[in-house]
């Protein structure tokens, strides 16, 4: 790969910008809306993509999927409603950012985060991709059991007030995602009988039952979602909020960039995806904070690390697939279905024998990343002023709308129904002080958790020793421990200062 | 004086959870030991940490600091109608889609929710549903052909936009 090959993929691809474009703005209407999916809306545009030359439908495809992993945050951060899984961490400072009246700012940052997050990742992928084709490979089921625990960590360490809320909260959680059938023998657990929940809970239903609906019952107690303070701040909103989120991006480069890496890592691991992504860089970010007790009441670095590690992901998720032939992930299988169509064979030998597309689907990323930021950045300030509608408005489009989502993933009317018990249990758990977020967490990472351990003592007959096999995952245990004793040993330190 | 902490409220959570746990292992009873290693692991954690909640809880209730009411749940009382007429208003949408399919069920359900929510003015009362319900047809049944519930909407304009009825 050479510089005139990588300048002309470029100009290649900033030639499609007719397609990348309307692709973008779909992309984020449907990120916007809970429920809807990247994989889904391909699926459904099959017959579009299907129909264009390869070039074309797969500028479009990698333009809508990072369109809409960025616009996830959107809703998480403006009512506390995430888009997707990914954009679940988003709520914990975004919205609390929100409610101070910095709605513009917190957009901001999530835009910035998301673009140059996604940006630095896909360029670290064209320039280093032969060798993270081999992470993928080294991450096998032990080492992403120690992963998913780091994400699993964040339930004990999201509620500071009261741990062990958020502890049952998270564990309540992590056994609703056990319900379902198992993953060896496909025994049905826990179904009360439905069918419909024998492949698991549907997230979607769980999203937005947890977060839309609950939110929506509680909001009605107030006119309007921001304090009086920060309903005059949203009031007065103007250019300079947008340069003010721009000047603290820029302050917070470097987070930007470690935290990006972290989803371009995760990315890569087939069956990891952004929900586990930003969760981990979000309690990466905490841990290494030098004001832990600041996340959570609406900082910079709270939303700053879940979107770019949820953007870093888009790239990570097409390593696989453009370099060993195995998707990623459900978006990158409906791509490959798409590539197989136009009679490409995927794997190392692609970029030999198809240079041009096998390098030129991470430049379409990259210059999608690049449209994205110039067609977004302006929108944030009047995004911003959603904040500004009654409850009285707001809360019955909420919960129709979405309950309509929910209907979405799989096309059942039983999720809807399953989105409304879930939204009355958020609700309590919203008044009671028991942590939706961490709930989220556990039927989010739950199914994933037991699918890479039970495959683990699965191939070691059962032995648990096979978890300190490796020397990578004793590695990725010993930092785990680091995390999980680092936090307290400081806290201890700062108190023996103080007194 | 110190206003003393509403357990009652607090142990719903609990309650469900341990319900729920209970069930789980009914479920799990007969299974090999790979369908069920995880929920027991996840499930023994979750009932001891809701042992010790319940031992905090009694403590608190023993010292004075806390009683069993429950009505944080509910609270602010003037708020309950609204909130008891949303989860009202959207059961008999999901119950309804089927019979008058998404337009018109959503049409009707957003009237009936703004009502609920107060709102009295007849121009927004007409013109939000309207918009919603528009929208919604427009994106789900005519752009993605979404597996909705079709009623008398969409077989009344079923052949204007070629859509399926």
């Amino acid at each position: 790969m050479t510089w005139e090959f990588l300048l002309d993929q470029t100009a290649a691809q900033l030639g499609l910008w007719w397609v990348i474009w309307p692709a973008i703005l779909l992309g984020i209407v449907i990120g916007i809306l809970p429920g809807f999916s990247p994989q889904n809306t391909l699926i459904m545009l099959l017959p579009l993509t299907l129909a264009v030359p390869v070039e074309q439908a797969f500028a479009f495809m990698v333009s809508l999927y990072c369109a809409n992993h960025l616009s996830g945050g959107i809703p998480a951060i403006l009512v506390r409603i995430p888009g997707s899984g990914g954009a679940a961490a988003t709520t914990l400072d975004g919205y609390p950012m929100t409610q101070k009246g910095q709605a513009q700012q917190a957009l901001v940052l999530s835009f910035v985060a998301s673009v140059f997050g996604g940006l630095i990742t896909t360029l670290a992928t064209l320039a280093l991709l032969p060798w993270l084709s081999q992470i993928g490979l080294y991450l096998r089921s032990v080492e992403m059991v120690v992963v998913l625990l780091f994400g699993l960590t964040l339930i004990a360490v999201i509620a500071a007030k009261d741990t062990l809320k958020a502890l049952i909260a998270g564990f309540f959680g992590l056994l609703i995602g056990v319900i379902g059938t198992d993953h060896i023998y496909n025994a049905p657990r826990a179904t009360f009988g439905f069918l419909e929940l024998y492949d698991g809970v549907p997230l979607v239903a769980a999203l937005i039952g947890l977060f839309a609906v609950s939110e929506a019952l509680v909001m009605i107690e107030e006119k309007m979602i921001v304090s009086a303070e920060g309903r005059a701040r949203a009031m007065q909103t103007n250019w300079a909020d947008t340069i003010d989120g721009l000047r603290i991006s820029m302050r917070k480069w470097w987070h930007i960039v470690w935290t990006s890496f972290v989803g371009l890592f995760i990315g890569i691991v087939p069956g990891a995806g952004a929900s586990i992504a930003a969760f981990v860089a979000y309690q990466q970010s905490r841990l290494w904070s030098k004001h832990p007790e600041l996340y959570g009441t609406g900082i910079p670095e709270g939303v700053i690390a879940p979107e770019a590690a949820n953007n870093g992901v888009t790239s990570g998720t097409l390593v696989p697939m453009m370099a060993l032939g195995v998707p990623g992930g459900t978006t990158s299988a409906v791509m490959m279905i798409v590539l197989q169509y136009h009679g490409m064979v995927m794997g190392p030998r692609l970029f030999t024998t198809n240079p041009e597309l096998a390098y030129g689907v991470f430049v379409a990323m990259a210059v999608a990343y690049v449209f994205m930021i110039f067609t977004i950045l302006p929108l944030a300030r009047y995004m911003a002023r959603i904040v500004l509608i009654e409850t009285t408005y707001l809360a019955p489009i909420i919960i129709l709308v979405t309950i309509v989502a929910a209907f979405s993933e799989r096309q059942y009317l039983f999720d809807m129904a399953l989105a409304l018990v879930f939204g009355v249990i958020g609700y309590i758990a919203h008044k009671t002080n028991y942590h939706v977020t961490a709930m989220l967490i556990g039927i989010i990472l739950g199914p994933l958790f037991e699918q890479y351990l039970v495959r683990a003592l699965r191939i070691s007959e059962g032995n648990v020793a096979v978890l300190f096999s490796s020397t990578l995952g004793n590695v990725l245990w010993g930092l785990l421990v680091l995390s999980l004793v680092l936090p307290p040993w400081r806290s201890y330190l700062q108190r023996r200062r103080t007194t | 004086m110190k206003t003393k902490a509403p357990l009652g409220a607090d142990l719903v959570i609990p309650a469900l959870a341990l319900g729920f746990a209970l069930y789980f292992f009914i479920s799990i009873a007969d299974l090999a030991w790979e369908a069920k290693a995880n929920g027991v692991l996840i499930g023994a954690l979750l009932v001891f940490l809701i042992a010790v909640q319940l031992a905090r809880m009694a403590r608190q209730l023993a010292r004075g600091e806390g009683d069993l009411r429950a009505d944080s749940l509910w609270q602010p009382a003037d708020v309950t109608g609204k909130r008891l007429g949303m989860i009202a208003v959207t059961m008999a949408f999901i119950a309804a889609l089927p019979w008058l399919g998404l337009t018109l069920a959503l049409l009707i359900a957003m009237f009936a929710a703004l009502r609920i929510m107060g709102v009295r003015k007849r121009s927004t009362l007409v013109w939000l549903p309207l918009a919603i319900a528009t929208a919604a047809y427009a994106m789900f049944i005519v752009a993605l052909d979404a597996d909705f519930p079709r009623g008398p909407v969409e077989q009344l304009l079923g052949p204007l936009f070629a859509t399926r009825t």
